[in-house]
């Protein structure tokens, strides 16, 4: 109990063990309670005293203490009287707390209100120490912290105060002057009233409680409320931005709510959707179902369903592609809410772009044919020069010497000189042949198992283009792990390019049939690789084996190249490579390759 | 202006050269080689009666550009293409600019020799033509301008009095002109000097 500044109460004076005084037995005279003479309960005060709580705990809760306060200043007849409580924050009671505080003061010492002392600095921390009601006369003469204080306590009367069970306070009454002495009537109605304060406090501290939770719950609650409302404005705007199509729907295959966005996307009435006419599960073309299937099984389990691609049907009944991804909403887990994009741009996109690549490899095998034709052409170009020289040359001495012959006017010198020279243009005429043998196997070999088969495909799709702009229909009769044979596979795809090619060309004036192309791989009777190419193109006639001769062709701009060539590279694999006539139309060129020993595919 | 005609073969391959000069040899014409058309248009004589045989493929100017180049020279000189790869396109160039013919190697002899033989006629003709006008030149620059006055209005069909009458001197006057120019033209008759006149303005003209 301290007039004493909270200034002037320094750290180190609470922290330390206050001076001795006079001792403890010296100053209490609690036994006098008994002997002196009791006055008579005056319930009347009393009852009153309790409707004061009861009101003040009903209209102003944090007045209680006060009002108890004054009700003990009243009954007791005393000069001040209040509560102190031990506490560590300085205001909720606290029995481990480390000093006292006053919250109510009525009376004399009423200035006091919210000072307080140090625990072992005044009688509170004796009266909880022993945990009875003591009665001090002059206690400022053990606690010399209370010395400065005024006015004096001549007596003064300190009961426990308890809260939930534990005494964590006192509550007193001092005299300042011996107007009157306390007796055990005072100590009963301070004990009555401190309990009946301490249960209203308790209640009162949690109803605190209970509000303060109120109103952190409510707090949370608006918190999220706010939070709520901004994302459901941020879950609105996407929804309404209508950039991706958002359909609500359950697992029973209804569809329970979509934007815009979704509605254009299968070309439907909100209406469609409000009446429940249109089904996410009739809306999916049947292919689809076994996928729809999948991410069911995985909402149920994760209760999102990755994103993946799939096709919706449109009222129209034409298909749109979509990305679809979703979740289910926490509840029953038979809601969710699903994105879909429209994927028809990008396939469109994809579409062009696998157009732009086909096209740019049929612009390859066009450039490669191209530069087939041109190699080939400046080849026979070169050869038509290169041969016709000599050419040349023998033919005008052979015909110079004829003429001279008929004339009778031949010297026999200049017959030898002409023959010499006809004999050396004609060596000429075939070291150039020969160069151009030379120069067809220049390239070696590069010979690897390989499945005849696979050459075959590629060399039909290589010839692809050529194939579908001469509207030719290509019948292939592959027989099935065929073995392996040993070739080098580009000498190989040249024969077979060049047995194709000249198939379509072979076809190109046909307008009075089908254009068809057949191919056929099989083993034939010696246990060979046998490929077969058969067109109903023009044919050869009866010139089946002229064919073969180099120079000799059938096409406008043919050469006459590709069929020797492409014998040649049949037998250097050991093979052989012949033409019939095709009944009722075409030719029929055929090859035969060894087996690769000890292989299969 | 020398009589013995002159084939010149330009070709790049000496055996074809040579075969050439023996082949066209056969049938008594004089032959000359080039194995290029630059040493050709050194080599070549434009006041021989001559024509070419040209190869179209030649190492350096291709026979098409000597054409060209010759043309350009004002050498009209006959020309006999012979080509191992010929095409449509190239033959008709040539044959547009003026060439005789256009061979494709190896040829038939016979196809050579009458081109070559149609080339030398037409060479001739040209040459003999030129000569005449050359004749006719002179002889019309003997004339006096009065005589050339007088042969001028003969020519466009205009009888003696109507010349007398146009020049105001008298009839016999005219008569006497006119005989010393048709002397000195060597016309024989009018229709004579009207055929020389038209190829003088001819010449003018062109």
């Amino acid at each position: 109990m301290s007039s004493v500044p909270t200034s002037r109460v320094n750290t180190a004076l609470e922290d330390s063990i206050p001076e001795a005084g006079a001792s403890l037995e010296s100053i209490l005279c609690t036994e006098e309670l008994q002997r002196r003479p009791s006055r008579p309960p005056d319930y009347e005060k009393e009852n009153r005293g309790l409707v004061a709580l009861m009101s003040a705990l009903a209209d102003s809760p944090s007045t209680i203490f006060q009002t108890l306060a004054e009700t003990i200043l009243d009954i007791t007849q005393s000069d001040s009287a209040g509560l102190s409580l031990l506490t560590r924050d300085g205001k909720k009671p606290d029995v481990c707390g480390k000093r006292f505080y006053w919250p109510a003061i009525a009376g004399m010492w009423n200035p006091h209100v919210g000072g307080g002392t140090p625990r072992n600095f005044g009688p509170c921390g004796d009266v909880l120490d022993q945990n009875r009601t003591l009665l001090f006369r002059h206690f400022e003469r053990r606690y010399p912290y209370l010395m400065p204080v005024i006015p004096a306590a001549e007596e003064c009367l300190l009961v426990p105060f308890y809260v939930a069970g534990e005494a964590a306070g006192t509550i007193w009454a001092i005299m300042h002057g011996d107007r009157r002495k306390f007796d055990a009537e005072d100590d009963r109605v301070m004990a009555s009233l401190g309990k009946f304060a301490s249960s209203a406090y308790q209640a009162l501290m949690h109803i605190e409680d209970l509000k303060f939770q109120v109103s952190e719950r409510e707090k949370a609650e608006a918190e999220v409320r706010e939070l709520a409302r901004g994302l459901e404005a941020k879950i609105r705007r996407l929804v309404e931005a209508n950039v991706v199509g958002i359909v609500m729907w359950n697992l029973e295959g209804a569809i329970t709510g979509a934007n815009e966005a979704f509605l254009r996307m299968v070309q439907y009435d909100v209406e469609d959707i409000v009446s429940s006419r249109v089904r996410w599960t009739e809306l999916t073309p049947a292919e689809w179902r076994d996928r729809d299937e999948r991410a069911i099984t995985e909402l149920k389990t994760t209760g999102i369903f990755q994103p993946f691609e799939k096709e919706y049907f449109r009222k129209d009944g034409s298909r749109v592609p979509v990305l679809l991804g979703g979740a289910l909403f926490e509840g029953d887990g038979n809601d969710g809410v699903a994105f879909v994009l429209d994927l028809t741009e990008q396939k469109l996109a994809q579409e062009k772009l696998q157009d732009a690549q086909q096209s740019l490899y049929a612009t390859q095998v066009d450039l490669a044919r191209v530069s087939r034709l041109t190699t080939m052409g400046e080849l026979a170009a070169s050869i038509a020069h290169e041969v016709n020289q000599p050419l040349t040359a023998v033919t005008n001495n052979a015909s110079a010497c004829l003429r001279l012959l008929t004339d009778r006017n031949l010297d026999p010198e200049v017959l030898r000189r002409a023959l010499e020279e006809i004999v050396a243009d004609g060596a000429r005429a075939s070291a150039v042949i020969s160069r151009i043998r030379t120069f067809i196997k220049k390239t070696p070999a590069e010979k690897n198992k390989l499945d005849i088969n696979e050459a075959i495909q590629e060399v039909l799709a290589l010839a692809g283009h050529e194939l579908e702009k001469n509207r030719i229909l290509v019948e292939c009769q592959m027989t099935k792990t065929l073995p392996l044979v040993w070739a080098d596979r580009i000498q190989l795809q040249q024969v077979l390019l060049n047995l194709i090619m000249n198939g379509i060309e072979a076809m190109t004036a046909v307008t009075d049939r089908p254009r068809v192309l057949w191919v056929q791989s099989r083993i034939d009777e010696s246990g060979d690789i046998l490929v077969a190419v058969r067109d109903s193109g023009i044919g050869f006639g009866s010139e089946a084996d002229r064919v073969f001769t180099p120079f000799f062709t059938t096409k406008p701009n043919g050469m006459g190249m590709g069929l020797p060539i492409s014998r040649s590279l049949v037998e250097d694999h050991g093979g052989r490579l012949w033409a019939k006539p095709n009944v009722p139309h075409g030719a029929l060129f055929s090859f035969i390759l060894p087996v690769a020993e000890g292989v299969c595919s | 202006m020398n009589g013995a005609p002159v084939v010149f073969v330009i070709d790049d391959d000496p055996s074809v050269r040579s075969s050439l000069k023996f082949l066209i040899g056969t049938v008594g014409l004089h032959v000359e080689t080039f194995d290029s058309a630059e040493t050709a248009l050194q080599g070549l004589s434009p006041d021989t009666p001559s024509c070419l045989v040209l190869d179209v493929r030649l190492r350096g100017l291709s026979g098409l550009d000597l054409q060209h180049e010759l043309a350009a020279r004002n050498c009209q000189v006959p020309i006999v293409f012979i080509t191992g790869h010929g095409d449509i396109p190239m033959s008709v160039r040539a044959m547009k600019a003026g060439a005789v013919e256009f061979l494709t190697k190896p040829f038939r002899d016979q196809d050579l020799l009458d081109a070559v033989r149609v080339a030398l006629e037409q060479d001739r003709t040209r040459r003999e033509q030129e000569k005449e006008i050359t004749e006719l030149q002179q002889r019309f620059e003997s004339l006096t301008a009065r005589e050339r006055e007088v042969i001028s209005m003969v020519a466009a069909g205009k009888l003696n009095k109507q010349i007398a009458d146009q020049l105001g001197t008298a009839e016999n006057t005219i008569k006497v002109h006119r005989s010393r120019a048709m002397d000195k033209m060597h016309a024989q008759s009018v229709a004579d000097l009207v055929r020389m006149i038209e190829k003088l303005k001819g010449l003018s003209n062109a």
